[in-house]
């Protein structure tokens, strides 16, 4: 506070004013001070998009020079059944992270919001937030054991129920359902501690204005809490789904796609198509489905952020 | 600055606790046992890991260690150079935390205080870069790693990590929000760009530069995609990629040594989350938000 106060120690050069942008620096200082980045980026981002877009109308198996195809790849895609197997995987798992995600990160941060105990309210979000910092390949590999037929914990309980637990990982119906479980469990926490900062974001005034309204717990519910919210359930849903449309390490450390490709994704495919079989041209391709995908939801978000989401 | 403080409100919880009622009673039960069942895979794999093998995986389960034994976790280190792959998990996720730090910093006070042809434009496709899923850059990104001979180094996992657009974004955002007089009075006090921006701007933007370390680091930390790209040998791995080759290891390991070595990756990492939970949360929440 002093500094803009006291009358400068130092005083400038009474030279003739120069004129500066704004109060902005010198020009080329400032590519000095973004250059590294700048380099960065197109080592690494710039120039490998370029290339894998390229790379996407070769037939190059990364030991005989690459093959010029045109959109072969492209039109490959539709005739590729296990490519739209892997798609409608990923989608279904997009689509239930979605829903499972929002619908039940929403719902805990409004039963932890009203906690009045500091031990009940710390447990919880401290239980419901932990797995998220584990690393998917521990998390994988433990629900391996969770949901093993033999001596896993999951089965072991379904069976005190009475019920018959399936083999989760060597029955097609099964196995995509029990990834989204896990996922369930990974990632919860992090929609969680985003729906606990949007609910601080709703005005109280307006909460108790609404009551004094003689406004049910409902009413405040869905015409308050959830117009208020609506940025943020909209961002959840939005971040999600990306997140959840490029799931890979539960997949490959798991079931590698199995059984019958039931838990195929698009990245799994990517993974196999470019890493194992050497299709670096047809598996660039499919990166570029995800990619575009992934663009078409972020578009979305920009443009219906401004037009539906009530904004304060 | 003569604005008076108003007066302090009397504590309340003396003079009004609502009682809780019967519904408020059992909505906080349900939330327990929730938090239970999510805890419960851990206290089952620290309580297996202590087991003795011969006596783990009974059925009903053990939340309890049965003949508590530490012979689990020396199996693993004959397996696996663990320590090795601890080493290596630290040194990438500290080299791409700090490196990424600085770069981001730097490009960040570049955007926020500097006028030039081209910035804003820049900038936007910096910003682009955020759609770019990284399984689509991977391909060109391992040509280019195999023709700079860095395939399975830990360079290879470094070296892409250090331009994180989403922290050049979270930290400019930062930086523009600091009164641009601060940097006016430090120059007529004969302060350089160096000293503004490293003495002054990032001291002052403790919380944004806190949120984006954390991010970078967790996000190193965990990462199990590209070291399965760039790294084959075991002395070059990170842990989340060492957890998997050990399970599938050639010879087969025991169950319980597995959950040895998945204990021993994730326990410290949960001691240093229960430190910093605030920070971790908070992280989360401001870059959530605002990303």
């Amino acid at each position: 506070m002093t500094l803009t106060q006291n009358p400068p120690a130092r005083v400038a050069p009474a030279a003739p004013h120069r004129p500066r942008a704004g109060g902005l620096g010198r020009n080329w200082l400032g590519y000095l001070f973004i250059s590294p980045a700048l380099v960065l980026f197109l080592v690494f981002i710039g120039g490998p998009f370029v290339v894998a877009i390229g790379l996407s109308l070769f037939r190059w198996d990364m030991l005989t020079p690459p093959e010029f195809v045109g959109a072969d790849n492209f039109r490959l895609l539709f005739e590729d059944p296990t490519l739209l197997q892997a798609f409608g995987n990923t989608f279904v798992f997009a689509l239930a992270s979605v829903v499972t995600h929002v619908v039940g990160a929403l719902l805990l941060a409004l039963a932890a919001n009203r906690v009045a105990g500091r031990v009940v309210s710390y447990f919880v979000r401290t239980a419901v937030f932990f797995p998220f910092i584990i690393s998917w390949a521990a998390v994988a590999l433990l629900w391996q054991y969770m949901l093993d037929p033999a001596f896993g914990l999951v089965n072991h309980y379904i069976e005190r129920l009475g019920l018959t637990p399936p083999d989760w990982f060597l029955d097609p119906s099964w196995a995509l359902p029990a990834i989204i479980g896990i996922d369930f469990w990974h990632t919860l926490g992090f929609t969680f501690i985003i729906m606990l900062a949007g609910l601080q974001t709703v005005p109280q005034q307006l909460v108790e204005a609404a009551r004094t309204d003689g406004a049910n717990r409902r009413q405040v519910f869905w015409n308050v809490t959830v117009p208020m919210m609506s940025p943020t359930l909209f961002f959840a849903t939005v971040i999600t789904f990306i997140g959840a449309f490029q799931i890979f390490d539960p997949v490959q450390i798991i079931t590698s796609g199995g059984p019958d490709d039931a838990t195929t994704t698009l990245v799994m495919y990517l993974y196999e198509q470019g890493f194992q079989a050497f299709q670096i041209g047809y598996a660039s391709t499919v990166a570029i489905v995800v990619f575009v995908v992934i663009m078409l939801v972020t578009l979305l978000q920009f443009w219906a952020s401004r037009k539906w989401v009530y904004q304060q | 600055m003569t604005t008076v403080a108003p007066p302090r409100p009397v504590p309340s919880g003396v003079t009004r606790r609502r009682r809780p009622s019967t519904g408020s009673v059992v909505l906080d039960v349900v939330l327990v046992v929730f938090g239970l069942v999510m805890v419960a895979p851990l206290v089952w794999l620290v309580s297996t890991s202590l087991t003795d093998p011969a006596k783990a995986f009974q059925v009903p389960p053990n939340w309890l260690p049965v003949d508590a034994t530490l012979q689990n976790f020396a199996a693993v280190g004959d397996l696996l150079p663990f320590g090795q792959m601890a080493v290596n998990s630290v040194v990438v996720a500290v080299v791409a935390t700090l490196g990424s730090l600085v770069v981001s910093a730097l490009a960040a006070y570049g955007f926020s205080r500097f006028s030039f042809r081209g910035r804003d434009g820049i900038f936007f496709v910096l910003l682009t870069a955020l759609m770019v899923p990284a399984q689509l850059l991977v391909i060109p990104v391992f040509m280019l790693m195999r023709a700079l001979g860095l395939v399975d180094t830990l360079a290879s996992l470094w070296l892409p990590a250090l331009i994180q657009v989403f922290s050049i974004f979270f930290l400019r955002q930062y930086f523009n929000s600091i009164p641009r007089e601060l940097d006016d009075a430090a120059k007529l006090d004969g302060a350089g760009h160096g000293w503004i921006l490293f003495r002054m701007i990032v001291p002052l933007s403790g919380p944004a530069i806190s949120a984006v370390a954390i991010l970078v680091f967790e996000a190193s930390w965990n990462s199990y995609f590209a070291p399965l790209i760039f790294i084959s040998t075991p002395e070059h791995m990170t842990l989340p990629l060492g957890l998997v080759a050990l399970q599938t290891a050639q010879g087969g390991v025991s169950p319980t040594s597995v959950f040895a070595a998945i204990t021993a990756v994730v326990v410290p990492v949960l001691v240093v989350f229960l430190v910093f939970q605030r920070h971790f949360v908070a992280s989360i929440a401001t870059a959530g938000i605002r990303g």
